[in-house]
């Protein structure tokens, strides 16, 4: 399942993820930002907190000295994971380690003579002084978690991972939502891309059609849609064969009766006109089958590696035969012996049609060309006569069924109109193209491009 | 053509000629067409009936379509070939290339595309006719290697081993044998065959030597009919073969 480079799918993931991870980073981001980080209301608690522990720290070291007092704050530092010291009012280290951060809050505290508190990556810095037994006063300094910061500051390992987890899960589910959305739009694509190609047979799956939202009520109305166009085709081309096969049989009377009328009244030139009229409804009825069964057939033909080059030569040789008195009004020139993949016979009458229909109109001294090269990875057949071309705008409509250009000759000249229809579809079907170019100074080329063999291509 | 000249050289002995086809009008028009001929010609519409009519081996020739209602024209052909040898020419629809190969696969001698000229199909009856007729008792015995045709008892052996053919595919061989070691040309091979010429992408000549291979194929395993690319075939004598 190929995807379009701008697809929905990429669209719809990108812009949900990033929906969801924006909002989720932009409240972890406000709460960070916070101005004041802690509300002033909490102060009092905090420093109330701080004070009591200050005033434990102090009586245990008025009571067991700093030994004792030491292994206190360090026993309580290790269990909270908060720092904490305990200075002499002049701002002496008396207990903690790693003080020297704290010295300039408790500085402030002793200058401003009331609690201090320093907010720094989300961790608050409380300065209080503390009263000991003996009237002595200390300054207490700890540290407390005021907002998601805190975390952040401690184990930034941790905080990467929780982000990626953020940044993930909600990916994964953007991923599934969007398949979930997308998916059946690209198998309808595909389905459709069939149907297109002349698969009519094609259908979207059908557990998609089982959905029950909007997605597989599309789905539906597409295989209804895919089976009221194939049964219309269908019944078309039917309609065609059954046609052309049932005249055969009142043409093969024709063709007897006709006959037997020439036996018995000798010949007339009635009966010429006759049979040369049975004969160009035959041959219409032939091209008929032909296209309708070119139409149905599509990949079924069996294809086989032949010399592209040979079975020009061959026509151009029975084409020539066919002039009479003027066999040398056809050239042909090829670069190269050509092989492609193909069905000779369909081959054959295609590029057969081609080029009787560039005698038909080459009413000029000039020879029709028929000329073979290689382009590219294909050969590529020109086949020009130097009769009146055909007017620009209907350059493409030659190789619809019974197309003619309006000043045409071609009744009178013999044609059936379906010659170059045929040719179209033969060609398409062995995956080449065939077009139409006016030539100056006058004249028609029709070009003919067929893959060559994939030996031959380099 | 010259209807009077051929009429006086076909006295002796009228040909006779069945037609199985469901279009009655047309099988009307045909025994109309060809009384004058010299054919004496039966008609029949259904397949059983055909079949049945053309295993009484009353007839010289069979002109079988392939389109019929009832029993079909490829299964009338299977049975009738299963029974006998009498040429049969088999009315295919235009282009329907698979109906077509798969008769003359069976074992039909000739096709014609529907719808045909009645001259045409006139031209064929006399080739198979004229080929049919050679055949019988008129040449030697011929042996190559392992294989020995009689010509008058129409029968071939491959090391004292009968092999069932048509008497086209007998034809086809004693053609092969009385030029053996030489290459043939399909060109030569169809005029010799089937009395016509070959015409653009016509295989009739090929479906019948692949025939003629595989049965030959049953009782000897060397490859006894070779095809030569872009010319046509070879009956390879053993001497030269080594």
């Amino acid at each position: 399942m190929s995807l379009p480079t701008r697809s929905l799918f990429l669209k719809i993931l990108l812009w949900f993820w990033a929906t969801i991870v924006l909002t989720a980073f932009s409240i972890i981001l406000t709460l960070i930002l916070q101005p004041g980080g802690v509300p002033s209301q909490w102060h009092d608690a905090l420093i109330e907190t701080a004070r009591y522990a200050g005033e434990t720290v102090v009586q245990e070291f008025e009571h067991h000295g700093t030994q004792g007092a030491s292994d206190y704050l360090l026993e309580r530092v290790r269990i909270t994971h908060l720092q904490a010291c305990l200075f002499h009012l002049d701002g002496t280290v008396i207990l903690g380690k790693g003080c020297e951060r704290f010295a300039t809050t408790a500085r402030d505290s002793r200058m401003n003579g009331k609690p201090e508190i320093n907010l720094q990556h989300g961790l608050a810095t409380i300065a209080v002084t503390v009263r000991g037994g003996r009237d002595d006063q200390y300054i207490y300094v700890t540290e407390s978690p005021v907002g998601p910061r805190a975390a952040v500051a401690r184990n930034v390992a941790a905080v990467a991972v929780r982000c990626l987890i953020a940044l993930f899960v909600p990916g994964l589910v953007c991923y599934l939502l969007t398949r979930y959305l997308t998916a059946p739009i690209l198998r309808l694509r595909e389905a459709s891309q069939q149907l297109a190609a002349g698969n009519l047979s094609t259908r979207a799956d059908a557990r998609m059609s089982l959905r029950r939202d909007e997605l597989g009520l599309l789905v539906k109305d597409f295989n209804t849609m895919a089976a009221r166009l194939e049964g219309l085709v269908d019944g078309q081309r039917q309609l065609i064969y059954d046609i052309s096969h049932e005249l055969r049989s009142p043409l093969t009377r024709l063709n007897v009766a006709l006959d037997l009328g020439r036996e018995r009244k000798g010949s007339d030139q009635a009966f010429d006109q006759m049979q040369q009229d049975l004969e160009r409804m035959d041959q219409m009825i032939d091209r008929l089958l032909t296209l309708a069964r070119l139409d149905a057939a599509g990949a079924s033909v069996p294809l086989k590696s032949l010399n592209l080059t040979d079975l020009v030569a061959d026509i151009v040789h029975s084409a020539g035969f066919e002039l009479g008195d003027r066999p040398d009004n056809i050239t042909m020139s090829s670069s190269e012996p050509f092989f492609v993949r193909g069905n000779a016979e369909l081959l054959q009458s295609a590029i057969e049609n081609v080029i009787r229909n560039a005698i038909r109109y080459n009413n000029s001294e000039e020879p029709v060309q028929v000329v073979l090269e290689r382009v590219e990875s294909s050969a590529k057949i020109t086949v020009r006569d130097h009769g009146l071309g055909v007017p620009s705008e209907d350059l493409r409509r030659i190789f619809e069924p019974f197309y003619r250009v309006a000043t045409d000759r071609d009744r009178q000249t013999g044609g059936t109109g379906l010659g170059l229809a045929i040719a179209e579809r033969a060609i398409r079907m062995h995956g080449g193209e065939v077009y139409a170019l006016n030539a100056t100074p006058q004249g028609l080329e029709v070009h003919i491009l067929l893959p060559l063999l994939i030996s031959q291509k380099n | 053509m010259g209807a009077r000249g051929v009429r006086g050289a076909l006295k002796m002995r009228q040909d006779r000629v069945l037609i199985i086809d469901d279009d009655v009008e047309l099988c009307r028009l045909l025994r109309e067409r060809f009384q004058p001929e010299g054919f004496t010609i039966e008609t029949i519409h259904d397949g059983q009936a055909g079949l049945t009519r053309a295993l009484l081996g009353h007839h010289d020739l069979v002109i079988l379509d392939l389109m019929l209602p009832g029993m079909s024209g490829l299964d009338v052909l299977r049975n009738l070939r299963a029974h006998s040898s009498i040429p049969i020419l088999i009315l295919t629809a235009r282009g329907d290339d698979v109906d077509r190969i798969l008769g003359l696969e069976i074992g039909a001698d000739d096709y014609l595309p529907k719808p045909f000229n009645p001259r045409e199909l006139v031209a064929r009856i006399r080739a198979i006719l004229r080929r049919a007729s050679r055949d019988a008792g008129t040449s030697s015995v011929v042996i190559v290697d392992s294989v020995r045709l009689e010509p008058s008892a129409l029968k071939v052996w491959v090391d004292e081993a009968e092999v069932e053919v048509t008497s086209l595919e007998f034809s086809l061989l004693e053609a092969f044998m009385r030029n053996a070691g030489q290459v043939m040309t399909r060109e030569d091979l169809t005029e010799r065959v089937l009395g016509r010429k070959l015409g653009p992408f016509d295989r009739v000549i090929d479906v019948h030597v692949s025939n003629l291979r595989k049965k030959l194929g049953r009782y000897n395993s060397e490859e006894l009919i070779k095809a030569v690319r872009g010319t046509g075939y070879l009956f390879v004598a053993r001497s030269e073969s080594k």
